[in-house]
């Protein structure tokens, strides 16, 4: 598939979370800085054809502030962890966007219109000696410019001793998880003084641990069932219907270890990084370090299927946990229709796997090659032996350059691609 | 053997990444730490297995005899393929004028080691070359029990508390190599430093995890700066019968570090004892 460069935006800070809305029409990033930032979709115009489909920035707020734990002598990151959109039930759009600790519910408005002509105060808002007025007006709204404004609607504290990895809007639109290390609590979305916790593995004697909890989603369409991953590699999925504390689950979800893989670094590249539902609900996807998996949801003792993304760092093992990279967290993405998933790897590349042909390309996202319009060449990394002019030897791999989170547009095939702290928009040539 | 090289790297390494989570702005991650300590208790049961394999076939090799008289080019030249278990100890040592052949060995076969870094991971399953390595560390091995009385000897601290928990303490026994036996670290250095290895490791392997994996000589004064911070935070949690979590989050870090620190015990207690 050939893929356009639509926008490249440069962030102050790194992009920590990338997120489509429910209709595509604003796309979200969150920074290292606490900041979010909201694109919005230009709407096609007939005056300009060529422009049509570009992502502007909308809105830019600062979500998170670094806060410091006094009793705990911890500061507190204001780095955005996730951003999860909830659908639109008005002309206001909503978004949950989370930090170490802490979920705000933020609303996303705008406004072009101001009432002008107030009775007890003038223009610039001073108040008018009442003496001097004489007669009684209604005040009328008068068109402004656009100003869109971001407020805090509810903010969802102190429930979480851990650090917060995944936020999960519900699909029945009233309530969402939040999941940590080790709990996950369920909130309402319109009560922030009370949650109920869902989920809590944390053992009896600490020094017993063996795994935590990595990432956690409801399911799409079934408000009662989620699944969390864990640090051993495992899915678990649970049915709140099932009990009040869904620690036993539903389903279990993991593929034996492949003996002849074992090193000393096997926990680390089989913890789970990520997991998305597909749309359908009828699959799973799972990203661990060196592969991205599909299950079935009706299958547990194996994935459907497994795709390599960069299966040439398992001799580099070693060294990626010396420089910390072995720690990384990628994320994965399914398409509007559930036949393609993506995911990052290093050197700003990103995969793409098409589940039906079973075939997949590697992307660069780079400056060089993506001017407006240009179209993205397929990348190649060169496992040993010769090398081709154009492909790249692993050992030249940019460790520090890595794609860990990108989105898809909900039904059309835009992807939105963060590295470090740029953001790039391709999108599919259409004639 | 390499992989107890790289087993004991990655201690090292690990080590090293836990002392630093604990000045990371953000707080301690559970989740990294939870792994960490998964590598570290890896490594260290790679390491030692060979303690506790080359143990029982002790009593066999006393009988087959003294192996031993062999030349250092020969060690040299050992069959990639023999496997420590096969190699024959003594317990009649090599006399201390083969330790300077021996630590230009050290050096030799460190450099070949470093080159294979990158494929560490494998050296669990495949033994490269520098079999003579592991010839190499058997030897230095055998010296402690013959200089036990020195208490220059750099791993007779460790090795003791290693060798106090073993039936086979009375000099004859296997003992783990020293750990510094593989580094490429100056002998006089190592001396001087007794017991201070595995800690002095750390700190080097901590900063210089950038750099080209060579061991410079020893910074004293940074050493006992790094002791004192390790016999600071670990005898201290080594008091604590059981974590309190009051400050949940931070205890899980050090909760993590207990973990670990109960395998490590032996060197935790030369780190107190120094």
């Amino acid at each position: 598939m050939h893929k356009n460069a639509l926008l490249c935006s440069v962030a102050a800070d790194i992009i920590s979370t990338v997120e489509f809305n429910s209709t595509g029409e604003l796309l979200a990033t969150g920074d290292k800085g606490g900041r979010v930032v909201v694109f919005q979709r230009e709407q096609e115009s007939k005056n300009q054809p060529h422009r049509r489909g570009e992502y502007n920035v909308y809105s830019t707020f600062q979500s998170h502030e670094p806060e410091f734990d006094y009793l705990k002598s911890l500061e507190i990151e204001e780095k955005i962890n996730k951003i999860r959109w909830l659908p639109q039930q008005n002309a206001a759009y909503f978004l949950l966007s989370t930090n170490d600790k802490t979920v705000k519910l933020w609303k996303i408005s705008e406004r072009d219109k101001r009432p002008e002509g107030y009775n007890l105060k003038d223009e610039d808002g001073r108040i008018r000696d009442p003496t001097t007025i004489t007669a009684l007006r209604v005040p009328v709204l008068r068109p402004m410019d656009l100003m869109v404004e971001a407020t805090p609607r509810r903010v969802f504290c102190n429930a979480h001793t851990y650090h917060i990895n995944s936020i999960s809007v519900n699909s029945d639109y009233e309530t969402f998880m939040s999941t940590d290390d080790l709990r996950i609590n369920l909130w309402n979305l319109e009560i922030t003084n009370r949650s109920f916790n869902i989920v809590d593995i944390k053992p009896v004697n600490m020094e017993e641990l063996t795994e935590v909890i990595t990432a956690a989603e409801f399911h799409p369409h079934q408000c009662n069932t989620f699944v969390y991953s864990s640090s051993k590699g495992s899915i678990r999925l649970c049915d709140m219907r099932a009990s009040a504390l869904c620690d036993n689950h539903s389903k279990f979800f993991e593929e034996p270890e492949d003996p002849s893989n074992r090193s000393f670094f096997s926990e680390i590249i089989s913890s789970i990084s990520d997991v998305k539902f597909s749309h359908s609900g009828r699959y799973l996807m799972t990203r661990d370090y060196l592969t991205v998996k599909v299950w079935d949801l009706n299958m547990e003792s194996k994935p459907l299927e497994t795709y390599q993304v960069h299966d040439y760092l398992r001799s580099k093992l070693c060294s990626l946990y010396e420089n910390d990279c072995i720690f990384d967290k990628f994320e994965c993405v399914w398409n509007g229709s559930d036949s393609v998933i993506m995911t990052g790897s290093y050197n700003n590349f990103f995969r793409m796997f098409d589940r039906n042909t079973k075939r997949d390309v590697t992307l660069e996202a780079s400056r060089e090659n993506s001017k407006p319009r240009a179209i993205l060449k397929p990348r190649k990394v060169c496992v040993g032996g010769k090398r081709r002019k154009d492909e790249i030897s692993v050992d030249s791999l940019d460790f520090s350059k890595k794609i860990l989170h990108t989105a898809w547009h909900p039904s059309e095939n835009i992807i939105a691609v963060a590295a470090t702290n740029n953001l790039y928009i391709f999108q599919d040539k259409v004639n | 053997m390499e992989y107890k090289v790289e087993a004991h790297r990655i201690m090292s390494i690990s080590l090293g990444k836990i002392y630093n989570s604990r000045v990371q702005r953000g707080g301690i991650k559970l989740h990294k730490n939870l792994l960490v300590s998964l590598v570290l208790r890896s490594a260290r049961q790679v390491y030692l297995s060979d303690y506790y394999s080359g143990a029982c076939l002790n009593a066999q090799s006393e009988r087959e005899g003294n192996e031993w008289d062999i030349t250092d080019s020969e060690r040299e030249k050992f069959p990639p393929s023999a496997t420590e278990c096969d190699r024959v100890e003594s317990t009649e040592e090599p006399q201390p004028n083969e330790q300077p052949e021996k630590e230009r060995e050290y050096r030799e076969n460190d450099d070949e080691v470093k080159s294979d870094q990158v494929d560490c991971t494998s050296t669990l399953q495949e033994q490269n070359q520098n079999s003579s390595l592991d010839s190499v560390a058997k030897v230095s091995s055998e010296t402690p029990p013959e200089s036990i009385t020195e208490p220059k000897e750099s791993p007779s601290d460790s090795a003791v508390a290693e060798r106090d928990s073993t039936p086979e303490a009375n000099g004859e026994s296997h003992q783990p190599p020293k750990p510094h036996v593989c580094s490429n670290r100056k002998r006089s250095a190592e001396e001087s430093e007794s017991g201070d290895s595995p800690q002095k490791r750390t700190k080097v392997a901590s900063s210089n995890a950038k750099e080209d994996e060579e061991a410079e000589e020893m910074d004293t004064s940074n050493v006992s700066n790094l002791i004192t911070i390790f016999g600071s935070s670990f005898s201290g949690l080594l008091s604590k019968e059981s974590a309190k979590p009051e400050a949940e989050a931070e205890d899980s870090g050090q909760i993590c570090c207990d973990q670990m620190l109960k395998n490590l015990n032996p060197w935790s207690t030369a780190i107190v004892a120094f």
